[in-house]
């Protein structure tokens, strides 16, 4: 039970934290409907069929603006020290990164959704007869990368470069989530049924259930010392 | 060991080694905390040189140092915080053992820095602290704890609202919310204003009547002084005088430190 006790203490340290000061939400979000709004004039849609692309530039606008949010993951913690008052805690540093990584999922899923809802609006698109399961594609995607973000946001906050590493260091291993993300999406989007996209939905949670793991083992190399 | 001519409280010098590590005493119960050969080094500096402690409980030692002696990182070891490069530390009898975390919960920490989050309350931080030390009687124990500090009515204050002074008090609440039985302090005194530090050495004299054990550092040699039973002079991460409160002057503390440091440094 307290273990369960620290991992909420801290998914609800974070978004109390995130609802006070509206930090990485604001950025994210608006990087969400700029991007989208950029996206609508910057292709001729009588010759681009939106609902062809549309996967591709979905999940490329949440991989740049979720890492606008994710790298700055540790930017309060450093606030006076605090993550050190965390860090002399009895907490295991596994439940603090699956508290963190789960703020930062809630986080992220909120602006997966607004970006799905931005390009609904701009490209008028038709979510097909599936929604549900492009909701169940993006979760999937949103977790295995919060899952890496945050452990690689850890690193690259102790760094003298900061948020400047975090791309160089993250994208190489989003390209599974990026491949398995638009594949499924972009059949949703087709009308494809939904056992076409039940391999990449398997390929998605593996990749999701395997960052989780390997972060979870090697947060504690990044925190200490 | 120093090897050089070291001071003695008294001003005067002797060629041989003035208690450079704390004496090995035979004791029934284990020590709360000991040391053994800390040593941390980073890179070709090294930090902490071998240090040997033993402190029982109820024991307060206070270790003065000129910037840069390593106070802080013997602090940060001894916390559990920093990974020694040899030797080892040992809380109540159990070794600190780096993957472990349980007996972190056994020690509480005040540095200069609050620890706490600027945009949580203070009593926000005290719950969010005392739910990762596992604590449950939370509604108690933090009225209970801001009262001992004077912090009663700001619990709802965002932290980021205090004082530099009120938020020491904050962050003293949250290093003894979980009323650990060592308590490590960082440079507690620095930036307090008179009542801040009056109310810090209030607590502090009442953690050691509660017999809890008590490790500071400090530059401040009056505040240092206070309340130690134990004093140390940590000079290029070793102590170059280790011992007891009562063989030291207070009026005459200054110089001798001075010359402590001189000598670690010749």
């Amino acid at each position: 039970m307290t273990y369960l006790g620290q991992i909420y203490a801290i998914v609800w340290k974070d978004l109390l934290l995130e609802l006070r000061t509206r930090e990485r939400i604001a950025a994210m979000g608006a990087f969400a409907v700029l991007a989208g709004i950029l996206f609508n004039y910057s292709m001729d849609q009588t010759v681009v069929k939106a609902q062809d692309i549309a996967a591709g530039l979905i999940w490329m606008t949440l991989v740049f603006g979720g890492l606008l949010g994710i790298g700055r993951t540790f930017h309060l913690e450093a606030q006076d020290g605090a993550f050190q008052g965390v860090l002399t805690s009895p907490a295991p540093k596994d439940a603090v990164y699956v508290g963190k990584v789960t703020a930062n999922f809630v986080l992220l899923y909120i602006v997966a959704l607004l970006v799905v809802g931005v390009f609904t609006l701009f490209f008028g698109l038709d979510l097909g007869e599936h929604p549900g399961m492009l909701a169940l594609a993006l979760a999937l995607g949103s977790l295995g990368f919060v899952a890496l973000g945050t452990l690689f946001s850890a690193v690259s906050s102790g760094t003298h470069m900061g948020e400047t590493l975090l791309p160089i260091l993250v994208f190489p291993l989003l390209v599974p989530m990026v491949i398995y993300g638009v594949s499924a999406t972009g059949r949703l989007l087709a009308g494809r049924p939904v056992a076409d996209i039940a391999g990449n939905l398997r390929m998605l949670g593996a990749f999701a259930v395997l960052a989780v793991g390997v972060g979870a083992v090697l947060f504690r190399f990044v925190v200490e010392e | 060991m120093l090897s050089t001519a070291s001071p003695r409280p008294d001003g005067t010098h002797v060629r041989s080694v003035v208690t450079p590590h704390a004496p090995a005493v035979s004791r029934g119960a284990p020590p709360v905390l000991s040391a053994r050969g800390l040593t941390r080094e980073f890179g070709v500096v090294v930090a902490v040189d071998g240090i040997d402690l033993e402190l029982d409980a109820g024991d307060f030692l206070t270790v003065f140092g000129p910037n840069g002696a390593g106070k802080t990182t013997l602090l940060s070891l001894l916390g559990g915080r920093l990974k020694p490069t040899r030797g080892e530390v040992w809380v109540g009898g159990e070794r600190l053992a780096f993957s472990e975390t349980a007996w972190r919960a056994r020690i509480g920490v005040l540095s200069h820095q609050s620890f706490l989050y600027a945009h949580l309350t203070v009593a926000e931080n005290l719950r969010f602290f005392g739910k990762l030390f596992g604590l449950t009687d939370l509604d108690e124990r933090i009225p209970a704890r801001l009262e001992q500090v004077g912090l009663a009515d700001r619990s709802d204050f965002l932290a980021r609202q205090l004082s530099h002074g009120m938020r020491q008090r904050a962050a003293l609440a949250r290093a003894l919310l979980h009323d650990p039985e060592l308590v490590l302090l960082d440079e507690p005194y620095t930036g307090l204003d008179p009542y801040a530090a009056s109310v810090l050495r209030g607590v502090l004299s009442s953690l050691k009547d509660g017999r809890r054990t008590v490790v500071m550092v400090t530059h401040n040699l009056t505040q240092g002084l206070e309340l130690a039973d134990r004093l140390a002079i940590q000079v290029r991460g070793r102590f170059g005088w280790y011992g007891e409160r009562e063989a030291v002057e207070p009026e005459t503390f200054e110089h001798f430190y001075h010359q402590v440091v001189e000598a670690g440094n010749a």
